[in-house]
């Protein structure tokens, strides 16, 4: 049981420490990308800038006097000679002055290549109709060498391959993307006289990158790599970079990769996302750069190094999982001791299942709680008790039909002999009679006395069978009651005395009837076969175990709506605890000398079924060692229903 | 001359057994004293001092059992044969009275009830070593 708690809390651990992971996962990317978006912006700012100035330089040396008295005067030596001082002071490039029809009157850096038309050029072009431009623009190689010397040379780059990037089948370019601006001259009355256009070389031109990484990540560093970096493409050649090589050069001459290729170059749109940029994880946002005309020429990119922010999850994760196990070895050991604490009480139960399994019923098992195990323990005892309870009536039940059996079997015993006294009484008598001549022979004085005799016996085995019949007819609830006026004494009492005699007078007893003349007119409504069978068994258990040289009393009483009659006789009597048992089946009392005595076993039985038919009682009283009574009543008068069960 | 006859006392709590036995043993020439109760039996045994006795196990207050391990054990009596007579069969062996039959009967022979007179005339002339 305890290891499903254990299983719930960690697989509710493990389902926090994703969910933890992801949600760290989405914040912490999401703040990079909105930082490098913002980045992005800012570099955006310092290129502009930058493209500003070139054109500021351009429009303020524009506007100088020299320039246009050179232009109205075809003396341009000294205006050569300015041009190229403020070209030098501002750190342009190319600084180059053409007539109002766009051909080349000085040009700074060549100073002897003059002449050409540049009135085609996109800037010149749009400066020549009064307008000021500034604008990126790509500088064919031919157009770089016309310029000047060193600046084909430093826009030529071989293409290096890098991972990631889109296949292609150039090798080098040569050509350059410059900042450039072009600006009208006027004279006073605003006539064109020319135009003056500058440009600061991208290509190898560190300025704007390292701006922006000093102005947006002001050099910031992790593990000796800057974290900010930017850089200029040209087309997907990276021309002007911080980003470094392996070898910790800048890495120009290499290319884009090909998603943002398709991204940017192609599409038009700014990319922000995780990029693999030459040989790190950037959080990069890349935005296309466009000339004059709108042309997508190249790509402005910042980026920061993944690593930091790999470095800053992972320590967000780990003191989250800190955490998380922390959390969890609290909840599991709450639910081992909760855990105990309910599966102790069940493996006690189980136990004490175990136990009585076996037949061993153990004492109650101990409630702890009142909640649904200790309802189930409470159910449990109670159970056991039940159970217990049962198998206890059950052994009870058994022995009392072990004992029934062995009753049945001693009352076999007790059948056979009673049957062999009479038998054998008969049987001797026979044998004397048949074998005339031997020396047992009966003589002829002996025979009257022995038929006698021999008759009685028949009686006595006549009387048994009749015991037994009235048991059958008892138990399987034949017994019928013919109920006839009777004259108790005479019909009853007498025959019975007068039956019991010869057994009385052995044992020196004698009878005495109480208020014998009121008895002699006494009549009741009974069955008067029956009535003798309850007086006969009466009066034969009196002799049997009366006292020698005793005495038994018969009598009678008016007690209300019945009769009661009774035979009382002295002897040893029947202990308290004993006088209900007595009238059950195949019981006998042991005497005092621990001796069974002789009977059906049925006649305290039977007679009592008998009175009860007659809606009368049965009972005894007795006082120990002085006598016994059984008393028994009969209703008065002509009972309602004998009619019906005639 | 006459021989004495042999004095046999009979002891049985049922009158008409005793009366049969008594009517059977006298018309076969021995002198039969009658007892209905063991001990009863035990002092008709004392004052008549019989060469036989036949003895009946099943009795109110002391039975057979009972009566014939004290005569045996009474000196006196000791010495006079008992003849033991019972109704219990073979067929009821496993009941309490037949295990103290086997155990406890130190009768010097049993017969079974009912009597077959000839074999207990046979019985009491062995026991009286004729």
């Amino acid at each position: 049981m305890a290891i499903f708690f254990l299983i719930v809390v960690l697989v509710s651990g493990a389902i926090s420490t994703t969910v933890g992971i992801h949600l760290i996962n989405n914040h912490i990317i999401q703040r990079a990308q909105n930082q490098v978006r913002h980045d992005l912006a800012s570099a955006w700012m310092v290129y502009d800038e930058e493209l500003n100035d070139v054109k500021d330089i351009v429009q303020v040396t524009s506007e100088r006097f020299f320039l246009k008295n050179a232009l109205i005067t075809g003396e341009q030596s000294i205006a050569r000679r300015e041009l190229e001082r403020v070209r030098k002071t501002y750190d342009l490039d190319i600084l180059t002055l053409t007539d109002k029809k766009g051909l080349v009157i000085a040009r700074t850096r060549n100073p002897y290549n003059v002449g050409d038309d540049q009135s085609n050029d996109d800037l010149v072009s749009r400066a020549l109709k009064r307008e000021i431009v500034a604008a990126t623009q790509i500088v064919p190689v031919e157009q770089l060498k016309l310029e000047g010397d060193g600046l084909a040379e430093k826009a030529y780059c071989v293409l290096r391959s890098t991972p990631r990037t889109k296949p292609t089948l150039k090798k080098y370019q040569t050509s350059g993307m410059m900042l450039k601006s072009a600006v009208p001259i006027e004279d006073d009355n605003k006539n064109l006289l020319g135009t003056l256009y500058g440009g600061a070389l991208l290509n190898r031109n560190y300025e704007i990158v390292d701006r922006i990484k000093n102005v947006v990540y002001k050099g910031e560093q992790y593990e000796g790599k800057d974290i900010g970096t930017a850089t200029i493409f040209q087309w997907d050649v990276r021309i002007s970079t911080n980003v470094t090589g392996l070898n910790g050069n800048r890495a120009i001459e290499t290319r884009v990769s090909e998603e943002v290729y398709d991204e940017v170059l192609e599409n038009g749109k700014s990319w922000i996302d995780r990029a693999f940029v030459v040989n790190d994880w950037y959080i990069t946002s890349y935005e296309p750069i466009k000339d004059v005309n709108d042309k997508i020429i190249g790509i402005l990119y910042v980026g920061i190094l993944e690593q930091p922010y790999l470095y800053m999850k992972k320590n967000v994760m780990w003191s989250m999982i800190k955490y998380l196990i922390v959390a969890v070895v609290v909840a599991m050991t709450i639910t081992f001791f909760l855990g105990r604490a309910i599966t102790k009480p069940i493996l006690n139960l189980v136990r004490a299942t175990d136990q009585i399994s076996r037949g061993h019923f153990p004492s109650e098992v101990k409630i702890t709680s009142k909640d649904e195990i200790g309802r189930l323990s409470e159910s449990f005892n109670s159970m056991s008790r039940r159970l217990k309870q049962t198998l206890d009536e059950k052994d009870i039940v058994n022995q009392s039909l072990k004992g029934l059996n062995t009753r049945y079997l001693e009352l076999l015993g007790f059948v056979t002999h009673e049957l062999m006294q009479p038998l054998g009484v008969l049987k001797g008598y026979l044998i004397m009679m048949r074998d005339v001549g031997s020396v047992i022979a009966l003589k002829p004085g002996q025979q009257k006395q022995a038929v006698s005799t021999m008759l009685r016996n028949v009686d006595v085995l006549i009387n048994m069978s009749q015991t037994y019949l009235q048991l059958s007819k008892i138990e399987s609830g034949e017994l019928e009651i013919d109920r006839q006026k009777v004259n108790v004494y005479k019909d009853i009492i007498v025959p019975v005395m007068k039956d019991e005699k010869p057994q009385s007078t052995m044992r020196n007893i004698s009878f005495e009837v109480e208020n014998e003349e009121e008895f002699k007119e006494l009549e009741v409504w009974a069955d008067p076969i029956m009535l003798r069978i309850v007086y006969n068994n009466l009066v034969t258990n009196a002799i049997k175990y009366g006292r020698k040289g005793g005495k038994i009393s018969l009598g009678f009483k008016n007690e209300g709506d019945f009769y009661q009659f009774n035979v009382k006789n002295e002897g040893e009597g029947i202990p308290q605890d004993k006088l209900e048992t007595i009238f059950e089946k195949f019981v006998r009392l042991e005497g005092k000398s621990g001796r069974k005595h002789r009977g059906t076993g049925l006649g305290l039985f039977n007679t009592r079924e008998i009175i009860k038919k007659h809606h009368g009682q049965l009972w005894a009283e007795s006082v120990e060692g002085e006598w016994v009574n059984f008393i028994f009543t009969l209703p008065k008068g002509q009972p309602t229903y004998v009619a019906e069960s005639k | 001359m006459e021989e004495k006859k042999a004095k046999i006392l009979v002891v049985d709590d049922e009158p008409d057994m005793v009366k049969m036995l008594k009517t059977m043993l006298e018309n076969a020439s021995y002198e039969v004293v009658a007892a209905y109760e063991g001990e009863e039996g035990i002092k008709k045994a004392k004052e008549e001092k019989p060469d036989v006795i036949v003895l009946d196990l099943m009795m109110p207050v002391m039975d057979g059992f009972e009566a014939c391990k004290e005569m045996k054990n009474d000196p006196e009596l000791a010495g006079i044969p008992v003849l033991v007579l019972t109704a219990i069969s073979q067929h009821f062996a496993h009941t309490r009275y037949a295990k103290s039959l086997g155990l406890e009967l130190e009768s010097e022979d049993y017969i079974d009830k009912p009597v077959d007179p000839n074999l207990l005339l046979k019985r009491i002339a062995t026991l009286l070593g004729k």
